[in-house]
């Protein structure tokens, strides 16, 4: 038997030892990750995870008059909001008042938005400055400003009846449609941040395939670009119903105290009432009502693949 | 001959007044059924001379015109043209089915022939059982012949194809090469095919219309522009090639049918050759091109008439290829040999080389390229 010389294999690692060495480097990458996580982590425990697990249990305490708080375990607190119509009257509203503002926030910031993703202009990084400058000027400022061109002798109601077009001056704040109308503005920049990173599929190329297939402008529009705007939409309608169910200012100042949502209710029941087992309550609802809109949210982008 | 396909009639593109056209005053006819590549480096205007025929950009000035009608300012979506994009342009919202369907939706087709109709063409790009898949789960190759599918499905007047293979691995661009010509024959599309791939443009197209600086520098068959280039430029793009400069002196008489002569020329530093070039050239001063698989390279004398002696300056081997870079004086040139299982010349060897006169060309154009790239 003739034995062939077998050619001389190049010097490398074996397969096996590749495999132990990548595990290695792995697990020591794992550490490092866990090592960059921890001051994170620990911010968050002492700023976050703390005062939630406090305000719940503050929940579950009894609201004694003069701002004194028995601490206790009852249900008592949960059981008022659930039980008065007032308080299911108030949820609603806030609820609606999220819906709401969301909606004609995402409509209003839309144009916007899909102009300054689209643009390849020079000048885009500066007009994406300018869309969110707003938010430099506080929401107090901002509110402030729709209650001089909302209110009675405002902008608007004196323009209108100066051309004589109206008799008796439109009823623009506080109510809710003065707060509606600030909430939108002010929620604008988020609304445009959220879309343009939410626009990430849209592309020139898709709407210019559709537009050689045969699709006009119009169907473009209506079976591409806003299809694939859908994810971002839906985030910044998200952001903003979230952020108007938790704001406080806007619906006190420009609602002048008669419109009473949830934030506004928390506010007065810490401050005024000091009451602060109740507040807690209501707080804790107010977070369910976030959870349930993040639960439908996700079910919703899974639906159309965001 | 019968009417063109497509002709396109001092086709212009300015972006801004102040720059050189990316297109300028380009005169092309298509034949029906041909696929005609548009052949160049980057930036030479090929990608925007495709845009403007398919609608997507409009011309500066001159006219597009398709089966004799004038389409200059027809929208893109009155045009019927299909368009396969580099990236495909697959709509990520939809399947593959509602992909290729979504040109006979718009032409409102009945959803019974939409749906035969998308059958047969995913049968064609053999990817039928794949219909009801999300786009993000295909190959990159499963991807770009679902963006041919739906580019075919709508029987487009002219077929465009913007540099479709230059995301796929190189295995695969010569599959996907084969498969779209295949196709393309089949369907006797006429096709606009956008590459800077030199080998893709002579192995699928009919006609190779190769660009430079917003011109074409050559409009012809894949072995005429190879073959007989017609500047400095194609010669260079299209495959390698020595140049040499060359003073032409008497023709010495009729080397074929196509009315060309073969001369004798003076190349300094190497004396004197026969050549090959179009009637008329004695006199003055031309570029001498010859490829380097053309090259006879000798490691002895006396195996060839008359050889030219150098030495091997820089070896390269490839497995199925061996070039070499022979100095002779001041000139390198540059030749393949076959590779064989015996020893590989060395740098500094001896080599001799010779060639046949019908495998120098003179370039027709003066000795300098009458445009530089810039």
């Amino acid at each position: 038997m003739t034995v062939l010389e077998a050619p001389a294999a190049p010097e490398r690692p074996s397969a096996q030892d590749e495999g132990q060495l990548e595990r290695a480097t792995e697990r020591r990458n794992r550490r490092t990750y866990l090592a960059l996580l921890l001051p994170g982590l620990l911010g968050l425990l002492v700023s976050f995870v703390f005062p939630l697990a406090y305000m719940v249990r503050m929940s579950f305490n009894q609201g004694a008059p003069d701002g004194v708080i028995v601490e206790t375990f009852t249900l008592d607190t949960y059981i008022q909001p659930l039980t008065d119509p007032y308080y299911w009257r108030v949820t609603l509203d806030t609820f609606q008042m999220g819906v709401t503002v969301g909606i004609l926030c995402v409509i209003v910031s839309y144009p916007v938005a899909l102009f300054l993703a689209r643009s390849t202009s020079k000048w885009r990084g500066l007009l994406v400055a300018i869309a969110i400058a707003p938010l430099l000027t506080s929401a107090v400022v901002r509110t402030y400003g729709w209650m001089v061109i909302l209110g009675t002798n405002g902008l608007i109601n004196s323009s209108l009846g100066g051309l004589g077009l109206i008799d008796t001056p439109l009823k623009l704040t506080n109510n809710m449609t003065g707060v509606t109308i600030g909430l939108v503005e002010i929620f604008m920049p988020y609304a445009i941040l959220a879309m343009i990173s939410g626009f990430g599929r849209l592309s020139p190329q898709l709407e210019e395939a559709a537009g050689s297939l045969g699709a006009s402008k119009f169907k473009v529009f209506t079976r591409v670009t806003l299809p694939l705007c859908l994810p971002g939409l839906l985030t910044a309608f998200l952001l903003v119903f979230v952020l108007s169910i938790s704001t406080f200012i806007t619906p006190r100042l420009l609602g002048g105290g008669s419109v009473q949502v949830l934030a506004t209710e928390i506010y007065d029941q810490t401050t005024g009432l000091l009451n602060w087992p109740f507040a807690a309550a209501l707080s804790v609802i107010l977070l369910v009502l976030f959870g349930l809109i993040i639960a439908v949210y996700q079910r919703l982008t899974k639906k159309i693949g965001g | 001959m019968t009417e063109p396909k497509l002709s396109i009639v001092d086709l212009t593109k300015r972006y801004a007044a102040d720059l050189d056209p990316a297109v300028d005053r380009l005169n092309m006819e298509v034949e029906e059924g041909h696929l005609v590549a548009l052949l160049g480096p980057s930036g030479c205007g090929k990608t925007t001379t495709l845009r403007m025929v398919a609608g997507l950009m409009d011309p500066t000035a001159g006219s597009i015109v398709v089966d004799g009608k004038e389409i200059t300012h027809t929208p893109v979506n009155k045009r019927g043209m299909g368009m396969v994009f580099q990236s495909y342009a697959l709509f990520p919202h939809m399947n593959v089915e509602q992909n290729v369907a979504f040109g006979l939706e718009m032409r409102q087709v009945t959803k019974a022939e939409q749906k035969a109709r998308v059958a047969a063409a995913l049968d064609m790009v053999q990817l039928g059982h794949l219909g009801k898949r999300q786009t993000k789960e295909l190959s990159g190759g499963q991807q770009q012949r679902i963006a041919l599918a739906r580019a075919l499905v709508v029987e487009p007047t002219l077929l465009l194809l913007d540099e479709p293979l230059s995301n796929l691995d190189a295995k695969l661009r010569e599959t996907m090469r084969t498969e779209i010509r295949a196709i393309q024959q089949r369907t006797r599309a006429t096709t606009l095919f956008v590459t800077h791939d030199q080998d893709e443009a002579l192995d699928m197209a009919d006609r190779i219309a190769v660009m430079n600086g917003g011109l074409i520098e050559q409009f012809g068959s894949p072995t005429e522009v190879y073959e007989r280039p017609r500047t400095h430029f194609v010669a260079n793009f299209i495959g390698q090639a020595n140049f040499l400069a060359a003073r032409v002196g008497a023709e010495t008489g009729r080397a074929n049918l196509a009315g060309e002569s073969h001369y004798k020329v003076e190349v300094d530093g190497l004396g004197q050759f026969g050549a090959i070039g179009s009637t008329g050239l004695s006199g003055s001063s031309h570029e001498l091109v010859i490829r380097p698989h053309r090259l006879n390279v000798s490691l002895h004398p006396g195996a060839a008439q008359a050889p030219l002696a150098g030495t091997i300056e820089r070896v390269s081997y490839t497995g199925d290829a061996l070039a070499v870079a022979v100095r002779i004086g001041d000139q390198q040139l540059h030749a393949q040999m076959l590779t064989s299982s015996g020893d590989l010349p060395r740098i500094g060897d001896a080599a001799y080389l010779s060639w046949a006169a019908d495998d120098a060309y003179l370039l027709p154009a003066a000795a300098q390229p009458v445009r530089l790239a810039a």
